[in-house]
């Protein structure tokens, strides 16, 4: 990578352009030029330039600008070192963040209610904080139970246990394991579903013989029972094939939403009686996902307990920042969590011996039950129930002569419909339960467990310390690990709407099945790096390996990894640099056909290097069938954006994408385009002012990883998805607070998502420990 | 009286007969389609046969005794006719219970499969369309006939298990249709956004209550959210209170709350089930339902009448084993009553928008899927036909010289207006509609 100073910036830091008479000061020149649009302390004007002067633009990137553009009708008024004078000014005066800090209190954090994923996530803990509960076993496989059946008794002689690790067997005509009967066996497989992602799950059963699916339920006596006529079962299947019909496969579905990071309950009951052939299978589609066996390492041989998962569909939240948060309210989302607490109630009521542990018999039901409310009310509202709470949200209900249960069911209505639930940081005094709700919300977008509620209650929140340390516990709990990896999904457009296609005939073998392997590869790489010891920011950036599978390999033209299933496969370090050149993001951000530097440079800038890009004065799509079939698409893309407009932007982006021209649209390394040579060269100035000469994705690599802007871009939106926060409301300088740690940590990620929330937990929060807070 | 509150006076005497008489003076009650004389049918089925000797009465015709069995029926002896001799001649896969369960409302052979039962052929689903669900269908296609569900399949303990044993009711081939066996669950299906509303209506008030005090901690910024927060509680409220949600004709039954969906339960499980199967129909929700008692080789233990033993076990036992005997007396005389129960509501509401009595306008079919436990014959299934709905001349007990009981369900069809000339196996369909008239 070359680096050298531009022009202009030698121009301003020397001082060897000529003198002139009566040089104007840069606060002379903005009032002369630039006030009558943008307001006199660049507030901006409704009637000229509504969007006030503020922006991440570097102070030579700045001045480069109003040199070439500005006044808008006049740019020659404002030229060489007036504009550095004036560009100057506004960057100390308002331009630049730290301008703004400096003459401006810090805004105040945002009052919201729960997200939908925080709901949904409250919902299932506080149910789930209830009975039992087991941490998400190792996704080896099931446990397997094989037995010889006799007639009737499906059961007659247990043959052998084992696990297996997928669930698709073909027995044909033959036992499905040595020394067992060929016509009459039945096999039970047993454990727990991990679900990686929260949405709509399909399972697809394919059999000439019985089966029958069972998931998320709470197991009951007689579950195991696989007598034809046995009446002992009592949990409610997923799928029930269990009546065969004739000798042909015959295919059942299901449809069920789940919780990413969650273990859920599953059994998969399985019969064959003198049907020709055996066989069974079970298939799924994640969501995002493509139709695939179910398997390992989304099964798991432990036992899990039942998740309460809410259903009910709730209007998307306010994205508009590029992260989720819930600022508003409306008609639709009032009634969503209406129809969700009457969901939930009915769960409650459904389940109720379980959950509350009181017997229907016992002597002092109404009792047992009131308190189990109270804790229920508790835990929902993160901190203890007054008397007059308990009176209004328990006690009333009992009164009125109504059942027991109708009595739970109002009573769990009105928890979850309290803005004590709804609104988190209800009430303006903050104390340690303060603290214990945004860890819990920060880390997990739920509820405080028991631990962290006791901490809070006995004092154990006070010190910078105890939080911390809350923080470190917390991280390293599954539903810590299924929120950071939804980031990194967001991160690395994984939950993009939409199929990833190719063109057919140019890429006959990109097919469903290789995409949902680059997925997983991606995935894969990302837990792999951010849940190693190291966790290292770097790594993911810069890691000279792809995770490949067989498929994969062959397609990308690679040797097929020894080991089986996804292994390490090392490349030229000049060619590949960790996500910025995985195939999967290479392929999403391109169109069917041809490649989009325009697309990647997006990414790249706004996700990796922390550039804000404001959207585009006007969308114009990408035609290829419009440009002279001998341009290359980075000609296409130059030509395109030449216009100055475009390219107060595109001067940043075209750049960035230009580098990874070497990529095809399915991202395999390439030198030529149609028979033209790829030109990966382009020079790209830094939001820092430097200007860069790029050859190629490891140019990139290097800067993102050294930038001081790209990193705290990174700090920045991992905090803002972790607390739906703007960095702002902890007071100027924060981000770059969190850098010095997160370089003294080793860049490691995991640490930086506990810093972020030890930080935002003790945030206006009155203790001991204020001088720190 | 404003409609809320009489709805809560109806619901405070619940469905007890002392409310009936309000009824007819509150003018909803008015059906909208009157002019056409509205047919439904009932199929309760219960399992394990009867005891031959005191069910079937000694004489034939319009003079005859009801033994010990049917003697619950005496007040609707004229309302109701016994079919002895009707047969259930379906074989081919299957024991006599699966065929005897699975062929009963379609009468026509079991798919081959891979469920075993004690003897025979292994086998699989009904292959044909149930006749409960073949008059549904016939009543669904006519705008004047057409009702919210068409039908309604309530269970009463059927257990959690689909298999050829405890399917009656068949969509079509290999289309099992699922019994109800919880009334909760089922009255969510009937009434469930309205209790639902109940329950908001009395929480949202006090949501209102707690808002307030909320809102007097808060500052400005926090308490415009709640204020908007408070007027979309605001408009729910007003939402449960419109009409719309009053315009039932007849109250969904007060259920009582709590009742296990177990053995013991049985008793309360077929009060509320028969509670809300009359409560749809007064409500126009449907006019073809099936009450399945257990299921075929039902186990029911009826410890309420002090018995221990389970049905099905007890029907084996031999016709001299005179204490078994008694006991399965006692049982099918205890399922007879819940027929009689049943009728009794059927006949203490008027018909809505038309003249006497809903039963009058309903037939109640009682069936079983053997002729007698303990020879597991499918011979002389102790049918029994109760109320006006079809027409029939009721007031009868006949004898039919040993006929397949394809032949009943296309009496059935006709008396609905519905004229196939077939149904189920086409070999069993000769001779055409047993006259029932």
């Amino acid at each position: 990578m070359q680096r050298f100073f531009h022009p202009l910036l030698l121009l301003g830091l020397s001082g060897i352009l000529p003198a002139q008479d009566a040089p104007a000061t840069g606060d002379a020149i903005y009032a002369q030029h630039c006030a009558s649009c943008h307001g006199d302390n660049g507030e901006g004007n409704p009637d000229e330039c509504e969007d006030p002067l503020y922006g991440d633009r570097s102070l030579v990137s700045l001045t480069k600008y109003i040199h070439k553009r500005m006044p808008e009708d006049e740019p020659e008024l404002v030229e060489d070192d007036d504009a550095r004078k004036v560009a100057e000014y506004i960057y100390g005066k308002f331009y630049s963040a730290e301008a703004r800090a400096k003459t401006m209190p810090p805004p105040e954090a945002a009052f919201a209610r729960l997200t939908n994923r925080q709901f949904r996530e409250s919902a299932a803990d506080l149910l789930g904080s209830f009975g039992e509960s087991k941490p998400p076993g190792e996704g080896r496989g099931l446990r397997a139970h094989y037995f010889d059946s006799d007639g009737m008794n499906k059961k007659a002689r247990h043959a052998l246990d084992r696990e297996d690790r997928e669930l698709s067997f073909d027995f044909g005509e033959g036992p499905p394991a040595e020394g067992m009967k060929a016509d009459q066996f039945s096999i039970a497989w047993d454990g727990s579903l991990l679900a990686p992602a929260t949405g709509w799950y399909e399972f697809k059963l394919t059999t000439p013989n019985g089966a029958r699916v069972y998931l998320n339920g709470d197991r009951q006596e007689g579950d195991g029972n696989r007598r034809d006529d046995s009446s002992a079962k009592s949990q409610d299947t997923l799928i029930d094939a269990w009546v065969s019909s004739g000798a042909e496969p015959r295919e059942s579905t299901a449809r069920v939403f789940l919780l990413g990071g969650r273990a859920y309950p599953f059994r998969l009951d399985y019969f064959k009686y003198m049907e020709p052939r055996g066989g069974v299978k079970l298939e799924w589609k994640q969501p995002h996902g493509e139709w695939s066996v179910l398997a390992a390492p989304y099964l798991s041989p432990a036992d899990a307990t039942a998740v309460a998962v809410v259903e009910t569909a709730f209007p998307a939240d306010d994205a508009s920042e590029g992260y989720e948060r819930g600022t508003g309210i409306s008609k639709e989302w009032h009634e969503a969590t209406t129809t969700a607490a009457i969901e939930v109630a009915n769960q409650v009521v459904s389940r109720l011996r379980r959950l509350s542990g009181v017997n229907d018999d016992a002597p002092d039901r109404i009792e047992r039950l009131k308190g189990f409310l109270h804790t229920f009310a508790e835990r929902a509202f993160r901190r203890p129930l007054d008397d007059a709470q308990r009176q209004l949200y328990i006690e009333r209900h009992f009164a009125g002569g109504l059942a027991p249960e109708e009595a739970v069911k109002r009573s769990v209505i009105l928890i979850l419909k309290s803005p004590r639930f709804l609104y988190p940081e209800l009430g303006a005094e903050k104390d340690d339960f303060t603290v214990a709700t945004r860890l819990a919300l920060g880390l997990w977008d739920s509820l405080p467990d028991q631990a962290l509620f006791d901490a809070a209650k006995t004092g154990q929140l006070k010190t910078a310390e105890q939080v911390k340390a809350q923080a470190q516990r917390m991280a390293g709990d599954p539903r810590a690990r299924a929120k950071l990896n939804e980031f990194f999904q967001r991160w690395l457009k994984m939950d993009v709407e939409g199929d990833l296609r190719k063109d057919p005939e140019e890429f006959p073998d990109f097919n469903a099945a290789l995409v949902a392997d680059l997925r997983r590869s991606l995935e894969l790489f990302v837990e792999r790096v951010v849940w190693s010891e190291k966790s290292d920011y770097r790594e993911l950036i810069e890691a000279d390996y792809l995770l490949f599978n067989e498929r994969l390999a062959k397609f990308y033209g690679v040797p097929v990894p020894e080991g089986g299933g996804f292994q390490p496969v090392k490349f030229d370090p000049a060619q590949r640099a960790g996500v910025l050149t995985h195939p999967y993001l290479l392929a999403r951000l391109s169109h069917p056909d041809v490649t989009s530097p325009i697309h990647r440079g997006v990414f790249i800038t706004r996700n990796v290097l922390g550039g804000i890009l404001k959207p585009p004065p006007e969308a114009i799509a990408f035609e290829n069938h419009k440009f002279d079939p001998k341009m290359t698409v980075r000609e296409k893309v130059a030509e395109m954006t030449r216009n100055a407009n475009c390219m107060t932007c595109h001067e940043t982006i075209n750049p960035l994408g230009f580098s990874l021209e070497n990529f095809d649209p399915v991202g395999r390394f390439r030198t030529t385009e149609d028979g033209k040579p790829i030109n990966p060269v382009s020079d790209y100035l830094t939001t820092e002012g430097e200007l860069l000469r790029l050859n190629g994705p490891r140019d990139v690599a290097n800067h993102a990883v050294n930038s001081a802007v790209a990193r705290q871009g990174f700090i920045r939106q991992l905090l803002q998805f972790s607390l739906k926060q703007n960095p702002a409301v902890y007071g100027p300088g924060t981000v770059r607070r969190l850098d010095d740690t997160f370089t003294a940590s080793g860049d490691n990620v995991r640490n930086l998502l506990v810093e972020i929330n030890a930080l935002a937990a003790v945030h206006g929060v009155p203790g001991p420990d204020q001088a720190s807070r | 009286m404003n409609t809320s509150s009489r709805r809560h006076f109806l619901r405070q005497l619940g469905l007890s007969a002392a409310a009936l008489p309000f009824l007819p003076a509150l003018p909803s009650l008015a059906q909208g389609n009157a002019g056409t004389k509205p047919q439904r049918i009932i199929f309760m089925f219960t399992p394990n046969g009867t005891i031959p000797p005191e069910f079937w009465p000694d004489q034939t015709g319009p003079d005859f005794q009801l033994k010990r069995i049917l003697a619950p029926l005496e007040p609707f002896k004229n309302r109701l006719m016994t079919l002895k001799g009707v047969c259930n001649k379906i074989r081919g896969d299957g024991d006599g219970h699966m065929r005897g369960m699975s062929c009963l409302l379609t009468a026509d052979e079991l798919l081959p499969g891979n469920i075993q039962g004690g003897s025979d052929k292994p086998a699989g689903w009904a292959s044909h369309i149930s006749i409960d669900q073949e008059i549904k269908n016939f009543l669904q296609a006519r705008p004047e006939t057409a009702t919210r569900f068409g039908s309604i399949e309530l269970g009463v303990a059927v257990p959690n298990r689909a298999d050829p044993w405890t399917r009656e009711s068949y969509a079509g081939p290999n289309q099992p249709v699922t019994p109800n066996s919880d009334p909760y669950s089922l009255f969510d299906k009937l009434y469930g956004s309205m209790k639902d509303r109940e329950n908001l209506g009395s929480v949202l008030d006090e949501v209102r209550d707690d808002l307030k005090t909320i809102a007097a901690k808060v500052d400005p910024r926090e308490r415009e959210l709640l204020d908007q927060h408070a007027t979309f509680v605001r408009d729910m409220e007003r939402d449960l209170q419109s009409p719309a949600t009053e315009n039932l004709i007849f109250p969904p039954p007060a259920l009582e709350q709590g009742v296990a969906l177990d053995n013991d339960g049985i008793p309360k499980i077929c009060k509320m089930q028969t509670d809300l199967l009359v409560s749809a129909f007064a409500n126009g929700m449907a006019r073809v339902a099936s009450l399945q008692f257990t299921r075929s080789v039902g186990q029911a233990r009826m410890r309420w009448l002090g018995i221990n033993d389970d049905h099905h076990h007890l029907s084996h036992e031999p016709d001299d084993n005179a204490e078994a005997q008694e006991k399965l007396v006692k049982i099918n005389t205890w399922l007879c009553e819940q027929l009689a129960d049943l009728a009794r509501k059927l006949d203490a509401i008027p018909e809505p928008g038309g003249s006497g009595s809903m039963l009058d306008h309903t037939t109640i079919v009682w069936t079983n899927e053997l002729g007698k436990g303990n020879s597991h014959t499918l011979d002389n299934i102790p049918f029994v036909l109760l109320g006006g709905g079809l027409g029939f001349k009721t007031g009868q007990a006949m004898q039919f010289d040993n006929v397949p009981h394809n032949r009943l369900w296309l009496s059935v069809a006709h008396a609905f207006g519905h004229h196939i000339p077939l149904f189920g196996k086409p070999e069993f369909c000769e001779g055409g509609a047993l006259a029932l008239g």
